[in-house]
């Protein structure tokens, strides 16, 4: 459907307008002016910040400079998470641009993970990517592919290339007619007021009575107190990719088109701001 | 074949007699649970002597024939990053040094986890805390792990690389997913080290098709334990398997 392959690019494109700013306890060697960057939201922050890197370095003492380390109003962002959740988790009812601490120092090591090269990151986003296709199809597609497959998949991401990437994408998003979807859902539901940092099960988009799951149906057995109940005000948000989709959606159509590149469906739920 | 996947219940049973057992043993296992549900995890500390050797270490020309006598560390799977030379610590766990320095050239391969050659150096105890989790993607168990100093400095992916006996290095390499790395642990979300769980059916499959034909029963968790927990100096002592204990049977439907 037309329609639908427009709600893909739509995803691939989508951007935050953000402001990084150096930390103030940084000893600089003149004054640190802010750099502005349109970050994608289905990409990584340690994939895209070199220049943000680069900026910062000029001003900082070389000597005193560790692996960069980026923060959102003292809580140390996930590089390893796509940055659309960082976003719609930590700062999505806050004006734009979304303002970013850069560190140079005290990499904190039990919050964050190290991400010593551009590999590291390759790695945990194929390590997705095939976690999603075990839930999926046993991991019979992605085994099925050839490393080239698996590389263009990485470079298509990397290189913003959407056509490539989605060549060999498209793959991991079929699935036998008769089974009306995938095995399970490849899903992670975020909540900031929860000690766990997501939740993720095995659930499958459709009943044994053949009905399709919808958005809440999965949101009903997982994480309960995200619905409103009757007559109730809503009390919390159910955003992907920064917009709240219907809870009748059905859950298959979410994975297939709202996904990020490494096949999970990223789901945030947040607080309805109190104004 | 689906009898040699573990899903939660089982796994949840299989860690239930695995605590049984370790209890009897003073093995030190015990059940973390998230907060109001079923849900958990396996966990252990332990404390690792080792030596410590202040000299640079890092060979990125090493392989697991290297002749020299220090310890020398494999340049890591790609996926590691950039070369670091620096001074770090150089695991070999002490207690398994047997009177004297070992020559690697003569290609004796000592059985004891981690013994390397070494330089004189002193000895420092490392504090390990092992947890087993269920990977419901995979249908396996897991097991996440970290390190730390006695002043609360965290081990590096380098120096934990560095603790891994050479055997088991070569092989890791060889199949990057069987590597170790750096995640963030599902339940805590902290960095914790984990060997990734993926190939687990491939060497289960053989073990779990030999208990089924000798009608024997088979604790899943207590053999996938006993294949990798080595692999990160985690010891599984052989009395689990020769002590008496009640049947565990995975096809049997008791419930506990």
């Amino acid at each position: 459907m037309a329609d639908d392959k427009d709600v893909l690019r739509d995803v691939w494109f989508g951007r935050i307008p953000t402001c990084f700013i150096l930390n103030q306890d940084e000893v600089t060697e003149r004054e640190a002016e802010p750099y502005y960057l349109l970050l994608p939201r289905v990409s990584y922050l340690t994939l895209v910040t070199d220049k943000v890197k680069k900026h910062f370095h000029k001003v900082v003492r070389t000597d005193d400079v560790e692996e960069m380390w980026l923060e959102y109003e003292g809580t140390p962002l996930k590089w390893h998470y796509p940055i659309g959740v960082l976003f719609d988790l930590h700062a999505s009812n806050t004006v734009l641009p979304w303002s970013i601490t850069v560190h140079f120092k005290n990499f904190p090591d039990r919050d964050l993970l190290h991400c010593p090269s551009n590999s590291v990151i390759e790695a945990h986003f194929m390590s997705s990517i095939k976690e999603a296709d075990a839930l999926k199809h046993k991991s019979q597609v992605v085994n099925d592919m050839q490393k080239k497959d698996h590389k263009q998949l990485w470079m298509g991401l990397q290189n913003d290339k959407f056509d490539q990437f989605w060549a060999m994408n498209r793959k991991l998003m079929e699935y036998p007619t008769e089974e009306g979807g995938f095995r399970y859902i490849p899903f992670r539901i975020y909540q900031t007021m929860s000690d766990r940092p997501f939740i993720q099960k095995l659930f499958r988009p459709v009943s044994p009575e053949g009905n399709m799951h919808t958005l809440g149906d999965l949101l009903k057995e997982m994480c309960p107190a995200a619905l409103p109940n009757d007559g109730e005000q809503k009390r919390y948000q159910v955003v992907i990719h920064g917009i709240e989709p219907l809870l009748e959606t059905p859950l298959q159509w979410l994975s297939e088109h709202l996904s990020h590149p490494d096949n999970f469906l990223h789901i945030c739920v947040t607080p309805v701001p109190s104004d | 074949m689906s009898w040699c996947v573990l899903d939660e219940e089982n796994f949840r049973r299989c860690c239930r007699l695995l605590l049984q057992q370790s209890e009897q043993l003073r093995d030190g296992w015990s059940w973390e649970a998230v907060q109001g549900s079923e849900e958990g995890y396996l966990k252990k500390t332990a404390l690792r002597s080792v030596i410590v050797d202040s000299s640079p270490v890092w060979d990125h020309e090493g392989s697991a024939s290297d002749s020299e006598p220090h310890t020398s560390c494999h340049s890591w799977p790609d996926q590691q990053g950039q070369e670091e030379k620096q001074a770090g610590l150089v695991l070999v766990d002490a207690d398994s040094i047997k009177g004297g320095i070992e020559d690697e050239e003569d290609g004796e391969e000592d059985e004891d986890d981690g013994v390397c050659a070494v330089s004189e150096g002193s000895s420092q105890v490392l504090q390990y805390e092992y947890h087993i989790l269920h990977s419901c993607s995979y249908s396996t168990p897991v097991l996440y792990f970290r390190a730390f100093t006695q002043d609360g400095r965290s081990l590096s992916l380098e120096e934990v690389w560095s603790s891994v006996h050479p055997n088991f290095r070569l092989r890791l390499q060889n199949s990057p997913l069987n590597t170790i790395t750096l995640q963030e642990h599902p339940l805590l979300g902290q960095p914790f080290f984990m060997l990734h769980p993926c190939r687990t059916e491939e060497f289960m499959r053989p073990v779990l098709q030999a208990a089924q034909d000798q009608h024997r029963s088979v604790n899943y968790v207590l053999s996938w334990l006993s294949v990798v927990g080595p692999v990160v100096g985690l010891d599984v002592p052989l009395k689990y398997a020769t002590q008496l204990h009640p049947a565990a049977s995975l096809s049997s439907t008791e419930s506990d």
